[in-house]
């Protein structure tokens, strides 16, 4: 297994989009270090020749229509899509700005 | 006094002892004077006018009886669970990262039932995004044990049960993934039930491991669990994953028992293992030794991949998770506090929305990212992917000679509150029963059977094939009559 050490955690922390105190570190080394190593278990199961299963049904998925749902407006009389948006500009959605 | 079940308040709806607005605000003031913390929102306004919009038609339009075909909740007040979306009513999952979210539909579940006739009281606690056994990672405080406040309720729906088991609600939704119903029914002493994935649609569900979840009911009586799973259960054009195989008559199951052949009860002998508390196994063979009494068989069966179903849940699980949670970047929903507003890049803007996670959320999270990451994805994930398959093989082959599988639902009953919160690994073996049929998208349900010498309660954990949801009801019901004669 790979050994789960602070360079580790830290650059999964960085691609999962999360800041972690240097205090959470040592934590996380160690109950994800305890984690993988029970989880390495998996290694002794004779998985040869067979198929992963990924998904909790063996149907195949239904499609819908591709159609506009409109969630009409809340009591402000703004589009109730946007009611719990952080921020908002013009009828969307405001993000902060990407480039300096 | 509040009837049991649905079908006698039903009776004193029609007789007149007892009206949805009294029964609405019975339920209402318990909550006001409860301590368990298991309501994160109460809705006492909306509930109380749709209580009172039920009083009034009962008399004006149905004639003062329960029009139980077209409303079979007539009037029921229900909890329901805080990962569940209510059009206008915050919803928050337990985390910080929702607490002002106020979403803009209402959950297919939820929506059925309210269509019923069921009276939605309020938003139910729960481990932070569903992930966790005590309900102890909600960033609200946890939920006390229904009759031991210095224990936990099981989790993750832990509000949902100590709500149902402590009169805060007539029954409640709550939601399973590795045995976030089953586990919190036991500790608290209630039914509780997962229908097989695919059942009833997610609709509105907040995801945490989307092909695991499943919504499902917990109840006082096996009946009322079947009455409210019938209704919210059928296809949903909103969620591509809903099964299109009929619905039977679940709750006539429920009531009826085991009417036919005697019951083949099977044992899986890797579930009956050293570890389990002498008392919980003396009551889980006392239960199997009464309905033998009554005519069942037992047969030894095995599902010889138990022991790994643990390691696979908590690959598959945290990598779900952890591509679901890439949701919460505080763009259309959620919050954004002013670090995030001043962050110099997006990378810094989403790690300052995202610290609003709390730190299992976190662990999780980053073992789903490990997990998926390349390099690993073929080791974990994909071996965990097979061997899922073979626990599913395991099912399918001990189902040729029983018809329900018997186990604890947990090895212990519940435990005191910061007992295993610092040891993760510790918590996720709390689930080791339950894991296996989410695994294999089988219906499973916990039923009480008896108490440790502490007057905790033990449930008895029941699984069925693949939508025999009859079945298993019918052998719940069984459990249910041993355990109180």
């Amino acid at each position: 297994m790979s050994d789960v050490n602070e360079a580790l955690i830290r650059k999964l922390a960085e691609l999962s989009r999360l800041e972690l105190e240097d205090s959470e570190i040592a934590g996380y080394v160690k109950s994800i270090g305890d984690i993988l190593g029970h989880v390495d278990q998996l290694r002794s199961v004779d998985t040869r020749g067979v198929e992963p299963m990924l998904y909790g049904i063996d149907e195949d998925l239904r499609l819908r229509e591709d159609v506009v749902m409109d969630f009409g407006l809340d009591a402000n009389g703004r589009p109730r899509i946007l009611s719990s948006a952080p921020e908002t500009i013009d009828g969307g959605f405001k993000v902060p700005p990407i480039l300096g | 006094m509040i009837p049991e079940t649905i079908r006698e308040v039903h009776d004193a709806f029609d007789s007149g002892v007892l009206t949805p607005l009294f029964l609405t605000e019975a339920y209402l003031t318990r909550i006001a004077e409860s301590r368990h913390n298991a309501y994160l929102t109460v809705c006492a306004e909306s509930a109380r006018a749709r209580a009172s919009d039920w009083t009034r038609r009962l008399q004006d339009e149905f004639g003062g009886k329960v029009p139980r075909s077209s409303h079979p909740l007539y009037g029921i007040p229900l909890g329901i669970k805080d990962v569940l979306v209510t059009e206008g009513i915050r919803t928050t999952c337990a985390s910080r990262i929702l607490e002002n979210y106020l979403p803009p539909y209402t959950a297919t579940a939820v929506a059925k039932l309210e269509a019923a006739g069921a009276i939605t009281l309020g938003k139910l606690n729960l481990d932070e995004f569903a992930m966790g056994s005590s309900n102890e990672n909600s960033a609200f405080g946890p939920v006390l044990h229904p009759t031991h406040p210095d224990r936990v309720p099981g989790g993750s729906s832990g509000g949902s049960g100590t709500a149902v088991a402590a009169g805060l609600c007539f029954a409640a939704l709550g939601t399973d993934t590795g045995g976030s119903i089953r586990l919190p029914a036991s500790f608290c002493g209630i039914v509780g039930l997962k229908p097989t994935y695919g059942r009833i649609s997610r609709y509105g569900q907040i995801a945490f491991a989307s092909s695991l979840d499943q919504i499902g009911p917990m109840t006082r009586t096996v009946e009322d669990a079947a009455r409210i799973a019938e209704v919210m259960a059928g296809v949903d054009p909103m969620d591509s994953t809903t099964a299109s195989v009929a619905v039977g008559d679940w709750s006539g199951a429920a009531s009826a028992g085991c009417k036919n052949a005697p019951l083949r009860i099977g044992v899986p002998k890797e579930y009956f293992i050293d570890g389990i508390d002498a008392p919980v196994r003396a009551a889980i063979d006392s239960a199997i030794e009464g309905m033998k009494a009554r005519g069942a068989t037992v047969v030894p069966v095995s599902l010889p991949h138990t022991e790994h179903a643990v390691s696979t849940y908590y690959v598959i699980a945290v990598s779900e998770a952890s591509s679901n949670l890439s949701r919460f970047d505080g763009v259309r929903f959620g919050v954004r506090p002013p670090e995030a507003i001043q962050a110099k890049s997006p990378a810094e803007y989403y790690k300052k929305v995202r610290a609003n996670f709390g730190p299992e959320v976190k662990r999780r999270i980053i073992l789903g990212t490990f997990a998926l990451s390349s390099g690993y994805y073929d080791a974990y994930y994909q071996k965990a992917a097979r061997v899922r398959r073979l626990m599913r093989e395991d099912f399918e082959k001990a189902f040729e000679t029983c018809d329900v599988i018997v186990s604890p639902v947990s090895p212990t009953t519940a435990f005191k509150l910061g007992e295993k919160s610092k040891n993760p690994l510790q918590m996720y073996l709390t689930d080791i029963f339950t894991i296996p049929a989410s695994m294999a998208g089988l219906p499973a349900m916990s039923v009480p059977v008896g108490s440790d010498q502490n007057g905790l309660s033990i449930g008895i954990h029941l699984i069925a094939p693949r939508f025999q949801e009859e079945v298993l009801l019918s052998a719940a019901r069984e459990f249910e009559k041993g355990a109180r004669t």
